[in-house]
């Protein structure tokens, strides 16, 4: 069922290594991660900076907090990183099907199952890898800032984002042998995002489905009562059964 | 002798287009098989249903008895395949495309290394430490041959690998091929006459998806075509033309100088009839002499027609 799995994802862990993908999303991470504590930090001088140009108009700003560094990072996780993810893993089937590679690979005693789940585990590595990077720099540079509180929140933020963010992997491996371009996987995957968000704003889709991990927790580090557990499960949910997809669809397919 | 491959009805439909039209085929073991065919004649088709990449719409195919749908994974164990146009990992030496390959067959350690140092050889790159992305096309045909070598495989399956080379890469890869007469069953698919004249001893010529001709090569030069004589007299060449023109078992002939030559559809008649034609005109007879078809000339003539 997984013949070469093995030798699949220590290929798919290697190229991560000697290609761009090594630099794209931990960059935006280490960007995110560092830019977010600041941010917070400089925005209400920032806009008081502004207001003051402007006779008339006052604009009462209350001193920023750590939790407002925190939440500037889930915030910019949530909308620059989720997309950036989503595109760049875009292609995980469909350029190699596009390149030729494989052609290769599947002349060999390998199952296309594998193939997918290869690409599925190395990005979810990569994005586990940059995500921890990320959640690391901006916890150090909030203490920096401002002070230590709130990190275990933080942490079950970051964690949550990280299975919404790993089912958009998983999601995108479906588009790509689905839709067979980059371009068009990519499309597809910013039209999930979509879908979500709106959803997100719905009572019930927020509550019973995966687009109540958009904001699950922000609301918990400002001290609501959230419940996580349909969208953990409905988002588990997604993964299997769009990997399941991915794999089943990509074993018909000719290449 | 064993079939390697057997197709038998094997049909490929592409919406409106029948890409493969009943292929019939058998390929034994140890030939080197040419498979040819105009370009769109199905060739890459076969190959890829062969190989697993695609699936027919009817008939069977199988390599060495296994079903190369339902035992495909058995099937792919036991063959090497290169595709028309191979693609690789750009970021990857030669000798790591090879080793992930190999593993890919389950092959490990000093098998593994040993593997690859003489295939690395065959396919001359050993030493280059360059990256894939930055080959020449006959390095990543050769490369791409020595991946198909990888697991020392019962049956090579190679698609159109000399079309886009140059004529060193043309002869480097011919004689790859060459050289592996005997240790394996080599099924190539081309459109290069001279290539199959070259190397192979098995033919088969694929045409609108089906195959209209497969025999040995001697065979096919001997049988496939209409032969052609030519005839030299040292006078009245004209007349003579004329009288042969004239007979029912003469396709064409056309003279130069005193040398006629005839296309002959009714060989023993020629033989018995062209003597007696140059007896009567009194012509004397310098030489008349069989010219055997080249594989061009079946070529043409069995696909040619309706072109």
């Amino acid at each position: 069922m997984m013949r070469g799995i093995g030798v699949l994802l220590n290929k798919d862990m290697l190229e991560i290594t000697r290609t761009w993908r090594l630099w794209v999303l931990p960059a935006i991470m280490v960007f995110v991660g560092l830019s977010s504590p600041v941010l917070a930090k400089i925005t209400p001088a920032l806009i008081s900076s502004i207001t003051t140009d402007q006779p008339g108009l006052v604009i009462e700003i209350p001193d920023p907090v750590t939790i407002d560094a925190y939440l500037q990072f889930t915030k910019n996780a949530t909308q620059l990183v989720l997309i950036a993810v989503i595109i760049s893993v875009a292609g995980m089937i469909a350029s190699e099907k596009r390149a030729g590679t494989a052609a290769i690979v599947l002349t060999k005693p390998v199952s296309r199952s594998a193939m997918v789940v290869a690409k599925v585990v190395s990005n979810w590595a990569l994005l586990l890898g940059s995500t921890l990077l990320g959640a690391a720099l901006c916890i150090g540079m909030t203490i920096l800032l401002f002070d230590a509180e709130h990190v275990r929140e933080f942490a079950v933020s970051v964690l949550l984002w990280f299975l919404l963010a790993a089912m958009y992997v998983a999601c995108m491996a479906f588009f790509s042998v689905l839709i067979g371009s980059q371009g068009g996987a990519a499309g597809a995957g910013i039209g999930l995002y979509l879908v979500l968000a709106i959803l997100s704003a719905w009572g019930p889709g927020r509550d019973y489905t995966p687009a109540g991990l958009l904001s699950a927790g922000d609301r918990m580090m400002l001290g609501e009562s959230v419940e996580v557990l349909w969208p953990v499960l409905t988002a588990l949910g997604v993964v299997i059964l769009a990997i399941v997809a991915a794999a089943a669809l990509f074993e018909r397919q000719e290449l | 002798m064993s079939s390697a491959i057997k197709v038998s009805a094997l049909t490929k439909v592409f919406g409106s287009t029948r890409a493969l039209d009943g292929v019939d085929l058998e390929v034994d073991e140890g030939s080197v098989f040419g498979f040819l065919g105009p370009n769109g004649a199905g060739k890459t088709t076969t190959l890829r249903i062969l190989t697993g990449l695609a699936h027919p719409t009817s008939g069977s195919a199988r390599v060495f008895h296994s079903d190369v749908v339902h035992q495909s994974m058995r099937v792919r164990a036991q063959v090497g395949f290169l595709p028309d146009v191979p693609g690789y990992y750009g970021w990857m030496t030669a000798e790591e495309f090879l080793r992930f390959t190999g593993r890919l067959f389950g092959l490990s350690g000093s098998t593994l290394d040993d593997r690859i140092a003489s295939l690395l050889d065959l396919a001359g790159l050993s030493g280059v430490k360059q990256r894939v992305g930055g080959y020449s096309r006959g390095m990543k045909q050769r490369l791409g041959i020595a991946q198909a070598l990888v697991n020392t495989p019962r049956l090579l399956m190679l698609d159109e690998p000399t079309s886009a080379l140059d004529p060193m890469g043309r002869k480097d890869v011919l004689e790859m091929i060459a050289a592996l007469r005997g240790r394996t069953t080599v099924f190539f698919s081309t459109h290069i006459l001279s290539d199959v004249e070259r190397v192979c001893d098995t033919v088969a010529i694929l045409d609108k998806g089906r195959v209209v001709r497969q025999a040995s090569m001697k065979d096919l030069k001997h049988d496939g075509a209409a032969r052609r004589l030519i005839i030299e007299v040292a006078s009245h060449a004209e007349e003579l033309l004329a009288r042969l023109a004239a007979e029912s078992w003469v396709i064409e002939c056309k003279r130069d100088g005193r040398t006629i030559r005839c296309t002959i559809e009714d060989l023993d008649a020629a033989r018995l009839a062209i003597p007696s034609a140059v007896s009567t005109l009194g012509a004397p007879l310098i030489r008349m002499e069989e010219e055997e078809p080249t594989l061009e000339d079946v070529f043409v003539e069995l696909v040619g027609g309706g072109r």
